[in-house]
This record gives structure tokens, C-alpha cells and sequence, in this order.
């Protein structure tokens, strides 16, 4: 281990090459700007002198050599060309290969660096200053955006009102949702326009100086323990509430000892935050190198650097962050002539967002390449046995995108040395999933790919309702949950009603579908024994999927830490983790996505666009949409569930004519039936039969639609004309069979307005 | 723990050696886990059941600020569960910690490498994937445990192959 002094160093350095690193893809826009050379040229000459008063010799070598370089661009004599620029990168990486030996070994290592080193006198040459400096040449033109330093507090001062409006959306123990965004103002250092002169050196240099004398280096262990700690004591205060509860002389402490708890665990969690910038500052290299190296134009996009996050997350999230970069450059964004064969602008755009929502802070890739096609995912994975060709055929396209994700699978033609070996997007799954988050996909072929990491605030504490099924208690997480419904236990049986063997509940008019806990948890439980109690419906939205779970009762809502399980239960999926309750039970948290996705709840039209970002909110966003699946005469027909009012059970005789035009008095209006499968001429002959007639609403007006069953609820997908790679209109893809869609505007002929009155009319006399 | 009471085979052979062991009793059998693997025993505890877990997991109980997930030896066992709490032993594996509910824990004994056997080859399958050999007790036998073996991990990955 390095002593005191030697670690010390190592960290400045490390942070003097950083900043370099930042400087330099900067310069490459600038060429001219002295004052970004200004401050490389003050990185390397302060680890210079360093090295030398610590003896490492290898280091003052390497460093000299660049000092040499800088010197002449600082001076002008040489112009910072691409070329030049590569080879302080060159430089920066040496360095920073020995400072990490060093660090390992103590001592340098042995190695002389002659290469690199000749490698910078070489670049010494003169070149005529007046040139214009060919950035283009590189194949890569980025405008970058420029970032704030880090060392900046006001960065730190901005954002901390974020952070702690978030801490109080975490905080808040009532009883309901508490939607608290914090929205990233689009006015963000990061898209500020680059001043040409910046004086941004000089200006960090007396802030930083400040900085140092207000601010400690704490070892991360220490924080985690601290959090830990503070962990701890957030269950003891809610076990001490719990307590105290009903004596008032222990009401007034136990009020002190929560809100200092509460207190203690925003400054604990403050000091672990960390700007997204952190991470995102490694950017600009890394698209700078690859695009480079694949020939594209890429030009980068920034936002919302300045979104705080955990320290341990930040860290977390590196890895698949430059996955999912390597693979937007190298499978997103096509290279130059392609784009502009296809229309685009050659240069692609990658844009990098970082936004908090509630207790998450979401992290989008975007860009502007090819996409993914769904249908070379579903050759590729056929042909590398991932799934069956049946079962291929049946997932709908967004379903199919996620298999992306699946280890060893790629879709790149060739492998390639960025990527393509298959193990990119497994990597970003595992590694966000390892922290309690979520990657969602949306890809359109032709205009781009974004990949959205869900990334939560904090690991440790969140805001839960406590619900009792099975005779035991479970947290639901706040963040998905938006309403409570009471079903009191006279009005269960009407107020959830069955399609077949899906329960479903009207919520304003829309039908929502249900999932019951106990029927979920241990499979066989009597439908009848459990609707003769209170049941309460938590309406959930779930990565997008909306629907109600019908628990057996409510207790607080909780703020609970979360503590791992053991890997053995992570194979049921149902649970992301088990919490201890003021009471001092253990409840499971449930995983609702899962339980979504297990109870194959589909995904719901509206979350679709907003997954979506503005420049691929296209037309098309009701691409799964739901479907209530109806038999008529025998033929399966499809309506969109969105359309469906209500499911009304009648008898034949109630059915009556206008002309040759059934009609139903329905609520004191008339509704005209369509019967296309003449359902109400089989049902004519027998007068006490029963009709199912489906009653919609489509522009405005409502419509009855003759059925013969209800079968189900059910997502549908898209499915393509052969061969003209169109959306098939009027059909779609419903538990695999190809279903008709019932489309109502066609069903019913645009009827003359005086026809429906007249005729009206004259319903009206013969109904009196 | 030298001064535990339990009968001592001591011999005279210089390649013997001792180790302590906790006996546990499950219905009518008496097992042995090597008290060195054992972090803490907790003794009457009702696990809370978790819903669709694989069959050996017993439940989950607070410990120390975490949850432990619990692995029934009864189940493993195949006998039949138990309505009254039971007594749990603690063990670290690399997953974490687990525990492994017992129905009772006993004294703990002094014995010899000396009195030890491996599992006969008559033994079922499943019983040799889980016992270590057994001990030659005066007036009966003490099947001895391997803790690496009653991790909900390696149990999962058994269930699994």
C-alpha cells in the first residue's frame, strides 16, 4: 500500500487528468482557445512537478515530453490538429497507466515509454500556424456541449434544491402517491452554446482553492456504513412510533426522535450524492475515440448533467452507460454516406439525458441511427435457439426487442472490436437490474433506438403501503402506485366483474384488469372464498403496464429499508426484497412488473408514447393496444378495449326494430346494434334468449355491437402484409390466431343525422 | 467448550484429531453440524412463509438487521412440518447468511476423527448428498451435516440439475 503522501498524490492526479481529458475533447471545437491549453498545459506540468519531488522517474519522463508539446501550442507555434490532440490522449492514457501501476504495485514499473515518448517529438514538427485546423478530416465532427467543471459548487448548489425536493417526496410518509418530479430545466449548463473565449479555467482555479479548504475526502466505506447505520435507526424510530403511539407523555420525545431521523438520513444521503456529470464527462472521449474508429459523425448531446445520484449508483450505472453507448455508435448510428443515402443528416446525433422522476432518476440513450428491426431479432434468435419459431411468430415486436437483452445475443452481422459479441446489452440489463433498476427499450426502424435506464434514487430507504393478503403482510412501492379503491364486501361480487376468468373493474368507465395477491401467491384459492370480505384494489402502474391488485386489507404506508433476499428466492421474481416493519414483521416488496408481466397484464397504449421521446413520438404509439376478445357466430372478433363502455347482458325480446334496423332503448337513448354475424337472427326465433351486446363509443357516438361471447382481454400486435412490410389495417395478432378488428366507424354507415332523428322519432312514438 | 460433557474416544494414535460438534435433533434422528461453521443460534422462532419460494425454503426471520432466508431440514428430510417454533442455526456461505431450522438443539460433543465413518453405500442418494458420514456413539449414531450443502444456493442449484 502507498503511503500517505503517494496516495494523495495519486487521487490530484488522477483528477488533474480527468480534467485534462475534458480539456482536450474540448480543444479539438476550439483549437485556438488559450485558455483550455492553458489549463492542460497546467495539468501536466503540476503532476511534472510532483513526480520529480516524489521520484518517480518514469512519470517526470513521460510528463516532460508532453510539457514539451503543450509548450509550443500554448506559445502557438503549433496548432492543435486531430492529430496532436490524439497523441495527448496518447499521453494522458500513458500517464494514467502508470499512475495506476503505482497505485497497485508502489512503485512504476519498469517500462520506458520510448514509443510514446518519440511519439510526441515527432508531433513537435512545425506546422504553418495559419492553417486552418482540419477537425473534419477525422470523419468526426463533434459539437460538443460544454460541461460545467465539477469543481464549480454552484453545480452543487443548483441541483442540491433537486435533491432535496426529492429527499421530501421520500420523506413524506402520507398516505398517497407523492408525484413529485423534478423537472430538469432545459436551460442546463450543458446546453448553454460554448462561449468562444471561455475563461472557464481562470475561473475554477479561486473556487476550487476555496473548495478545498471546505471540503474532506471521506473513504466511500465509511458512507456506506453511515448509511447503514442511518438505516438502522430508521427502523428503531418506526418501531419506537409504533410503541409510543398511545402514550402522550413518550408522543412529544418520539416526535423529536423521527424528525432527527429524518434529518440525518437527508444529510446522509446528500453527502453521497453526485452529480450525473461524473459519469457523463467520460462521454465525450469515448464518442470522440469510437466514432474515430467506426468512421461515423456523431455529434453528442447532454442533458441534465447536473441530476444528482447516489455515489455507489453513479458507479453502478458506468459500465452499462458506456455499453450502451458503444452500441448506439456501432449498431445505432450508421456511418455518413448511408445516412445520407437515406435522407439524414450525416452527422448522427447521440443524445445522453439524465432527469429525476419521483424517487428515480431516469438515464436516456437516444439516437438517431438505424433501430432495430424486429423482424432480424426474431430470425437471430430462431436461428440461435433462444425461442422456438413458434413462439417467435406469437411475441409481439416490443416483446421481442427485450431479447435483445438475452447473453449471446446480437444481432451484428459481423463482430467487430467495440461490439457485437453479444454480451453489451446483457451487461446493461444485469448491471442496472444488480441496483434495483430497469432498462427499457423502444426502437424504431429507420429512426433510432432509445434505451432508458430507470436508475432508483436511493437504494436503502423508500416510501411503501404496507397491504395484508395470505394473512401476511407485503409493501408495495409508492412510486407505482396512483389510486386505492374500496370494494366493501356486499358490493364485491357486482363491482369486479369476469370475463371468463379474468376479473376486471370499471374505473371511471375504462376497465381495468385485475390481479388478486392470494390468487397469485398460492395458486388455488377459492374464488368464492375470497369475495365475501372488504377488498381493497390498488391501481398500479408498472413499467407501463396499468392494473389493479385486489388486496385483503391496507395498513400505513411505511418508509422501509429495503434489505436484500437471498439469491435462492430471486428465482420466484415476485419479490425485489424483504423489509422489517415498525411492528417489527417482516413483509416481502413485491416486484410489480413482474407481477405484471406474470399475470400478463399488456401494455397499455399511453405509457408507449411517454417511454417515447419528443423526436420518436411518431404517429404510431398505439402499437400494443388492448382488445376485447368476442366470438360472433362462431368467428373471433377483436374490439379495442378503449372503445368498450360497457358489456351488457340482455334478453332477445328487449331488442326491437326500426325498419330492418335493431335498436336498444338503453338508458333512455337508442343505440343502434350492428349484428354482423347475425347473432340476433339466431336469437330471434327463441324469445327468452339471452344477448351479450358490446356497447362502444367510437367519435362520439355509441354503437352496440351483437355478440354471441365475450372470451377475453387480450394485448394485440401488429401484425405486416406480406410482403409490403405495412401495418395489415382491420387485423391483428390476439393469443396467436390472426383476429379481425371490429372497426366501428365502418360498421356503422355514416347515418344521415335526419335519418337517426327521424327515425328516433318514431322510436320514441312506438316505445310509448 | 473443551470442558463440554460427551463421551471422549481418545486413542493413542498421533493422526487423531477433535472437533467440536452441536448436535440438533430432528423428529427422532440426532445430526451434527461442526460448531465452527455456526454463527449464532437463535432458538424459537417462527419464520414468516414466503409465497411460491422453492419447497426447502422454511421462511424468513429479522436477524440482526438483515433477513435471513431459512432452509426447513425437516423438508429435506422428508418429514412432515411442524406446528410449534423451532430453533435456527445460523451459517455464513458466500450468498450471505442463512439459517437451518431444527427442531431442537442439543449439547454439544468432543469427538474423534477417530469414530468417524463415511456414509454407507447403502445410504439413499439424496441422504448421501446431504450427510458427511456419521459418528459412532456409544449407544447410537450421530449423522453428521455438511452446512456448505444446506445453502439455499447450492440447494437451488441441486434442484435445478
Amino acid at each position: 500500500m502507498a503511503d500517505e503522501l503517494t496516495r494523495e498524490f495519486l487521487i490530484e492526479s488522477m483528477e488533474c487528468l480527468d480534467r485534462m481529458e475534458r480539456c482536450l475533447t474540448e480543444l479539438e471545437q476550439r483549437p485556438n482557445d488559450a485558455a483550455l491549453l492553458a489549463e492542460i498545459f497546467r495539468s501536466v506540468h503540476t503532476i511534472k512537478g510532483t513526480t520529480g519531488f516524489l521520484g518517480f522517474k518514469r512519470l517526470e519522463k513521460l510528463a516532460h515530453a508532453g510539457e514539451n508539446l503543450l509548450g509550443l501550442l500554448r506559445d502557438g507555434k503549433l496548432a492543435a490538429s486531430a492529430p496532436v490532440i490524439t497523441g495527448l490522449l496518447q499521453l494522458l492514457d500513458g500517464l494514467r497507466a502508470v499512475l495506476k501501476t503505482i497505485e497497485a504495485n508502489d512503485n512504476e514499473g519498469q517500462n520506458a515509454d520510448t514509443d510514446l515518448i518519440s511519439q510526441l517529438e515527432s508531433l513537435q514538427v512545425f506546422e504553418p500556424v495559419a492553417e486552418p485546423v482540419i477537425v473534419a478530416a477525422v470523419g468526426s465532427r463533434p459539437k460538443l456541449q460544454r460541461k460545467k467543471s465539477p469543481r464549480l459548487r454552484s453545480a452543487q448548489s443548483a441541483s442540491a434544491c433537486a435533491a432535496r425536493l426529492a429527499s421530501m417526496a421520500l420523506d413524506s410518509t402520507n398516505p398517497g402517491p407523492v408525484p413529485i418530479t423534478v423537472l430538469p430545466s432545459p436551460t442546463s449548463s450543458a446546453s448553454k452554446p460554448a462561449p468562444e473565449d471561455a475563461p472557464d479555467a481562470n475561473r475554477s482555479r479561486p473556487s476550487s482553492s476555496g473548495a478545498a479548504e471546505s471540503t474532506i475526502r471521506v473513504d466511500i466505506a465509511l458512507l456506506n456504513r453511515m448509511m447503514n447505520l442511518v438505516g438502522e435507526l430508521v427502523l428503531t424510530r418506526n418501531q419506537v412510533l409504533q410503541a409510543t403511539a398511545s402514550d402522550p407523555a413518550l408522543t412529544l420525545l418520539s416526535r423529536r426522535l423521527d424528525m432527527v431521523t429524518a434529518d440525518l438520513r437527508e444529510s446522509v444521503m446528500k453527502a453521497r450524492m453526485q452529480p450525473v456529470s461524473n459519469v457523463f464527462s467520460k462521454m465525450p472521449r469515448l464518442v470522440r475515440d469510437l466514432s474515430q474508429a467506426l468512421h461515423r459523425r456523431v455529434r453528442l448531446e447532454m442533458e441534465g448533467q447536473e441530476t444528482e445520484l447516489d455515489k455507489s449508483l453513479l458507479e453502478a450505472i458506468k459500465d452499462p452507460l458506456t455499453h450502451a453507448v458503444r452500441n448506439a455508435l456501432d449498431h445505432g448510428i450508421e456511418s455518413p454516406d448511408i445516412r445520407e443515402a437515406s435522407g439524414k443528416d450525416p452527422e448522427g446525433t447521440l443524445k445522453l439525458r439524465a432527469m429525476q422522476e419521483g424517487s428515480h432518476v431516469i438515464i436516456e440513450i437516444c439516437d438517431d441511427g438505424a433501430g432495430i428491426s424486429a423482424e432480424r431479432i426474431r430470425v437471430k434468435a430462431i436461428e440461435r435457439g433462444l425461442i422456438s419459431a413458434e413462439r417467435a411468430m406469437q411475441l409481439p415486436d416490443r416483446e421481442l426487442l427485450q431479447l435483445i437483452f438475452v447473453p449471446g445475443f446480437s444481432t451484428a452481422s459481423r463482430v467487430t472490436n467495440i461490439s457485437g459479441r453479444g454480451v453489451g446489452m446483457d451487461v446493461v440489463r444485469t448491471n442496472v437490474e444488480k441496483i434495483g433498476g430497469k432498462v427499457e427499450l423502444d426502437s424504431r426502424v429507420g429512426k433510432g433506438t432509445v434505451l432508458r435506464l430507470r436508475i432508483p434514487l436511493t437504494l436503502a430507504i423508500i416510501p411503501a403501503l404496507i397491504v395484508r393478503s395470505v394473512g401476511q403482510s407485503f409493501a408495495l412501492p409508492q412510486g407505482a402506485l396512483s389510486e386505492l379503491i374500496h370494494v366493501p364486501c356486499d358490493k364485491a361480487s357486482t363491482a369486479i366483474e369476469w370475463i371468463d376468468r379474468s376479473p376486471l373493474y370499471r374505473l371511471r368507465g375504462r376497465l381495468l384488469p385485475l390481479v388478486f395477491l392470494d390468487r397469485l401467491l398460492v395458486p388455488g384459492t377459492e374464488r368464492t372464498a375470497s369475495s365475501d370480505c372488504d377488498r381493497f384494489i390498488a391501481v398500479l402502474d408498472a413499467e407501463g403496464r396499468r392494473f389493479g391488485l385486489v388486496v385483503d386489507g391496507l395498513a400505513d404506508p411505511e418508509e422501509i429499508v429495503v434489505k436484500p433476499l437471498n439469491a435462492a428466492l430471486k428465482g420466484v421474481g415476485l419479490y425485489s426484497g424483504a423489509t422489517v416493519l415498525g411492528s417489527g414483521d417482516l413483509a416481502l416488496i413485491l416486484d410489480l412488473g413482474s407481477i405484471a408481466q406474470r399475470a400478463e397484464i399488456g401494455l397499455t397504449a399511453d405509457s408507449e408514447t411517454d417511454i417515447t421521446p419528443e423526436n420518436l413520438a411518431s404517429a404510431e404509439s398505439a402499437k400494443a393496444t388492448e382488445y376485447l376478445l368476442v366470438d360472433i357466430s362462431g368467428h373471433r372478433a377483436a374490439i379495442p378495449l378503449a372503445e368498450v363502455i360497457r358489456i351488457e347482458q340482455l334478453s332477445a325480446s328487449r331488442i326491437e326494430y326500426i325498419g330492418r334496423r335493431p335498436v336498444l332503448n338503453f338508458e333512455g337513448h337508442v343505440l343502434a346494434i350492428e349484428d354482423c354475424g347475425d347473432v340476433l337472427a339466431a336469437a330471434k326465433a327463441d324469445s327468452s334468449a339471452q344477448l351479450i351486446v358490446v356497447v362502444c363509443n367510437r367519435a362520439d357516438r355509441h354503437v352496440g355491437i351483437a355478440v354471441s361471447h365475450v372470451l377475453d382481454v387480450a394485448a394485440g400486435a401488429d401484425l405486416l402484409e406480406a410482403g409490403a412490410n405495412q401495418r395489415a389495417e382491420g387485423a391483428t395478432l390476439l393469443k396467436d390466431r390472426v383476429v379481425g378488428i371490429v372497426d366501428i366507424g365502418k360498421e356503422m354507415p355514416p347515418p344521415s343525422m335526419n335519418f337517426t332523428t327521424i327515425d328516433g322519432k318514431r322510436f320514441a312514438e312506438a316505445v310509448q | 467448550m473443551s470442558s463440554s460433557p460427551g463421551p471422549m474416544h481418545c486413542s493413542k494414535k498421533s493422526a487423531v484429531w477433535f472437533t467440536e460438534m452441536c448436535s440438533v435433533r430432528l423428529g427422532k434422528t440426532l445430526f451434527a453440524v461442526p460448531i465452527a461453521h455456526i454463527l449464532e443460534i437463535i432458538g424459537s422462532a417462527r419464520p414468516q412463509p414466503v409465497p411460491l419460494a422453492p419447497n426447502f425454503v422454511g421462511g424468513l426471520i429479522h436477524y440482526r438487521g438483515e433477513v435471513l432466508t431459512t432452509i426447513s431440514l425437516r423438508y429435506l428430510l422428508d418429514l412432515p412440518p411442524l406446528d410449534h417454533p423451532q430453533d435456527i442455526l445460523v451459517f455464513e456461505s458466500v450468498g450471505g447468511c442463512f439459517g437451518v431450522l431444527v427442531d431442537s438443539v442439543g449439547e454439544v460433543f468432543t469427538l474423534s476423527s477417530d469414530d468417524h465413518e463415511p456414509n454407507p453405500s447403502t445410504l439413499d442418494e439424496r441422504r448421501k448428498a446431504l450427510f458427511t458420514g456419521s459418528y459412532k456413539l456409544k449407544g447410537s449414531l450421530l449423522v453428521t451435516l455438511d452446512p456448505e450443502r444446506l445453502d439455499p444456493l447450492y440447494l437451488c442449484a441441486a434442484q435445478a440439475a
